[in-house]
């Protein structure tokens, strides 16, 4: 791909990645209400239609073919309406539309990652193509239908057109039922994979035929079941239902699925092209005669659907742009306090002055309010996310839950909401994986809903956002957790621990309650890995948890990361910055409350526990500044498993600081490993310099 | 307007007279400043700012010669004192020479700007010896008679 075709690759890739999310909250309303609406329908198919669209246009092959005939699929339901769907089928219609939209997110992934599209889409346009049957009321694979897929994508589908003609035709009569398998691609020996399976299902039932019949001694057989699947015909349906276990668990089977036989099939046929050839352009697209006015019609209604929503008003813009201008924004602010408050205009009376600088003061305000919020979007998105998770976790778990959010339209900081994603979906797997009781009867025995619920809020307050992640399941087991912490040696078997500090252990590094691993947790890089994304964000994780009643893990983040609430603190002439949520609290001690150990270090004694001291002055080598420690001032912080106090000259005051960071020459030097992590600019245009609380620990601790 | 005319319809060899006739010498503007006695200059076109009016906020566990940070217009720039980076004896300055170097800013500490002159790209000599003087990339005579080092900024900056 070009350089010159970056910027539409992106255009694409941000309308793609749109459309998708947009199409799975309809899918998932959808599946809730177990039918889609007419406006949902038209929404989908211009959904399909517009990807349909741009992915030819970057000739995503792949992408275009399945847009393409789900697209055709949503014509047939936007035409006859959604009861033209049997209900029995709407879980498979759901089921392809999810499988549709993920494997639409790996392709995107895909050219994100400027890897290959994957080439073998024909599993997925063969259940498209039979659902487009059974919605036509036409179960076999109709000879109609395949050109049309053939058209759209020539290579795949020419495997798929061998495929439905030969199978059709061998239906048996008597055997109206089957079960099309497919194997593992490149497995190898498919037709002894093939007769392997048969043996397995002559366990559960023995009155069945097969497609190819003789696979067991005609090695040709292997390329035909390694193209076109394996089919396996049932007399009954009870019959067939019987042998899914053995199909389930044979050997390499990458999928199957049940197809019903048409009978009689030929009827079928003729009934495709006389009655509803006309109502149905998708099978009559290939036929050429008809396929003139149908084309003609249809670029017509795709238009339509679009003009029904209002116009959305957004852009898009670059977040760099959004920086630079919270940057100058931020800039003005300090400059207007400079003018206002210069020295020059000390003892002077300036009314007109004072209130052009009021007003001014006024809207400068307001511009850093407005400039502020751009960045903000809310949590919605990511919420949203989640549905998905549980819907997928409950049918694989085979827990019923439902997912509630409360309070989606919460604004925050782009970034913070980027990196919150993944930590709040690590927590909500693991209440439904842990959480959640294993058997409904748990819960009805325990007088809960049968159905668990797992509840996804979000609130401000002040200058944080608060995020719980809520589940009614069992709860934690606390004394499980602390034998297990024992059994690590990251509790001492003669302590007595509060509920708090055992919650706690739920958080420290290769910590899983799981004795199993499964596919969703339990690997033991869990909740330390969540603390660590929500600690980066400058947000803190907190567990409760009721037994028997559920857990709730609170995050509490910051709205932004640009602007923080610091304690300004200063030894000698420099001023420093401690962010608010690591100082626990400051203290004046007296000489006789330090205590010394062996290797010259203090400590005092706070609340039972003993805190080492680090003089800020000695640890950053500065000439100025108490040595006394009754001169100074303790501060006590914590952050991480760190708590300790620092010793500095003075405190100056809490204030809202802008965070810029250092010069990149700055930090060629490594000062971040000294806890020096950034600088702001106060409003008399002095520098302060924000500290890190976990490294200033960790450097003083390697000096000592 | 016929020689204009003249020129529009040259010939491409007679152009090449036309260009010889005006003698054209490649120049560089240089800013002139001095540390110790010395006469450094710097491409004028590196050079964003020159301050007297400034504060200096120290910062801990940087080499000596990194003086600290100081707010320039809002931007956070560090500031390198030359004396101490050449080995040299500090002395109170307050002439701040900001440059831009591969995009980083970095004020430089110097005893005085002195002028900016024009220097001819080919007047500019290569250094003599190697162990000479560190941070030089070229040497030139200005028409004062005095002989101007080219400062090395990358060098400055980094080992």
């Amino acid at each position: 791909m070009g350089s010159g075709n970056d910027s539409i690759l992106d255009m694409y890739l941000y309308e793609t990645n749109t459309l998708l999310e947009q199409l799975d909250g309809i899918l998932l309303a959808a599946e809730e209400a177990d039918t889609f609406s007419e406006d949902n329908v038209n929404e989908i198919f211009r959904i399909m239609h517009t990807i349909k669209g741009s992915s030819a246009m970057m000739e995503f092959n792949s992408l275009m073919t399945v847009a393409h005939r789900i697209e055709d699929m949503f014509f047939l339901v936007r035409e006859k309406g959604m009861d033209v769907v049997p209900e029995q089928t709407r879980p498979d219609l759901f089921d392809m539309l999810f499988q549709a939209v993920d494997f639409f997110r790996s392709e995107i992934e895909k050219v994100e990652n400027d890897e290959p599209l994957s080439q073998s889409i024909d599993h997925i346009v063969n259940k498209i193509n039979s659902l487009i049957d059974k919605i036509q009321g036409n179960p076999a694979a109709p000879a109609a239908d395949i050109p049309a897929a053939a058209e759209s994508a020539p290579a795949e589908s020419a495997a798929a057109e061998e495929t439905s003609l030969p199978l059709a035709d061998a239906v048996n009569q008597d055997y109206p039922y089957g079960i099309h398998v497919f194997f593992d691609e490149g497995s190898g020996m498919e037709n002894l994979r093939a007769f392997m399976l048969l043996n397995g299902i002559k366990d559960y039932c023995g009155d069945f035929i097969s497609y190819p019949d003789n696979v067991e001694t005609d090695p040709s057989t292997t390329d035909v079941i390694a193209d076109q699947g394996f089919l396996i015909w049932f007399r009954s349906p009870e019959d067939r239902e019987m042998s899914l276990p053995a199909v389930k668990n044979g050997g390499s089977v990458r999928e199957y699925q049940p197809v019903d036989a048409a009978r009689p099939a030929p009827e079928a046929h003729a009934e495709t092209h006389d009655s509803q050839a006309p109502s149905a352009p998708v099978s009559a697209e290939a036929p050429k005669a008809v396929a003139a006015p149908v084309s003609a019609a249809k670029p017509a209604p795709a238009p339509a659907p679009g003009q029904q929503h209002a116009k959305e008003s957004l852009i898009s813009v670059n977040l760099a742009k959004l920086d630079q201008l919270l940057a100058v924004v931020s800039e003005i602010v300090i400059t207007e306090s400079m003018v206002t408050s210069s020295p020059d205009l000390r003892g002077l009376r300036l009314d007109n002055f004072t209130k052009s600088a009021r007003d001014l003061r006024k809207l400068t305000d307001d511009l850093q309010d407005v400039s502020m919020s751009l960045r903000m979007v809310p949590v919605s998105g990511t919420f949203q996310k989640m549905n998905r998770i549980v819907r997928d976790m409950s049918k694989k778990l085979g827990k019923r839950a439902k997912l509630t959010l409360i309070g989606e339209d919460t604004e925050v900081d782009k970034t913070i909401v980027d990196a919150i994603g993944d930590p709040i979906m690590h927590i909500v797997r693991n209440s439904m994986d842990h959480g959640l009781e294993e058997r409904e009867s748990d819960r009805i025995a325990a007088g809960k809903d049968p159905v668990g619920e797992v509840i996804l809020s979000a609130r401000h307050t002040g200058s944080e956002v608060i995020i719980e992640i809520k589940d009614d399941g069992q709860g934690v087991d606390t004394q499980a957790v602390l034998n297990k912490a024992i059994r690590q040696g990251l509790a001492a078997p003669d302590h007595e621990y509060s509920q708090k500090e055992i919650l706690n252990f739920l958080m420290m590094p290769g910590f899983s309650t799981n004795t199993e691993v499964t596919e969703y947790s339990g690997r033991g890089v869990g909740m330390d890995v969540v603390k660590k994304n929500v600690a980066d964000v400058g947000g803190t994780v907190s567990i409760s948890s009721d037994w028997g009643k559920g857990m709730t893990t609170t995050l509490k983040i910051p709205l932004t990361m640009a602007i923080m609430d610091g304690m300004e603190v200063s030894v000698g002439d420099s001023m420093f910055t401690i962010p608010i949520n690591s100082i626990q609290s400051s203290l004046k001690v007296n000489a006789g409350d330090v205590i010394h150990d062996p290797h010259q270090g203090e400590m005092v004694k706070i609340r039972d526990n003993f805190y080492p001291i680090i003089r800020a002055k000695e640890l950053f080598c500065m000439e100025q500044g108490c040595d006394n420690i009754e001169d100074g001032i303790l501060m006590w912080v914590e952050s991480g498993e760190h708590s300790y106090c620092l010793f500095v000259d003075e405190l100056l005051g809490e204030q809202q600081i802008v965070v810029k960071p250092l010069p990149s020459y700055i930090n060629s030097f490594n000062v971040k490993n000294f806890g020096i992590t950034g600088c702001s600019i106060l409003g008399d245009g002095s520098i302060s310099i924000i500290l890190d609380v976990t490294n200033v620990y960790t450097a003083a601790h390697n000096i000592y | 307007m016929a020689k204009t005319n003249e020129l529009m319809f040259a010939t491409e060899a007679q152009i090449d007279e036309y260009t010889d006739q005006l003698p054209e010498i490649a120049t560089e503007k240089y800013l002139i400043f001095s540390s110790d006695g010395l006469m450094y200059g710097i491409k004028a076109e590196l050079v964003k700012d020159i301050n007297t009016d400034y504060t200096i906020t120290y910062l801990p566990k940087v080499p000596s010669y990194v003086r600290g940070v100081i707010n320039l217009r809002g931007q956070i720039v560090p500031i390198v004192d030359i004396r101490l980076r050449l080995g040299k004896m500090p002395q109170d300055n307050f002439c701040c020479v900001v440059v831009n170097v591969d995009g980083n800013e970095v004020g430089i500490l110097v005893d005085m700007v002195e002028q900016m002159v024009d220097v001819p790209l080919e007047a500019i000599l290569p250094v003599p010896t190697s162990s000479g003087h560190a941070m030089v990339s070229g040497m030139c005579t200005l028409a004062d008679g005095h002989t101007m080092l080219e400062l090395d900024c990358e060098l400055l900056l980094h080992d």
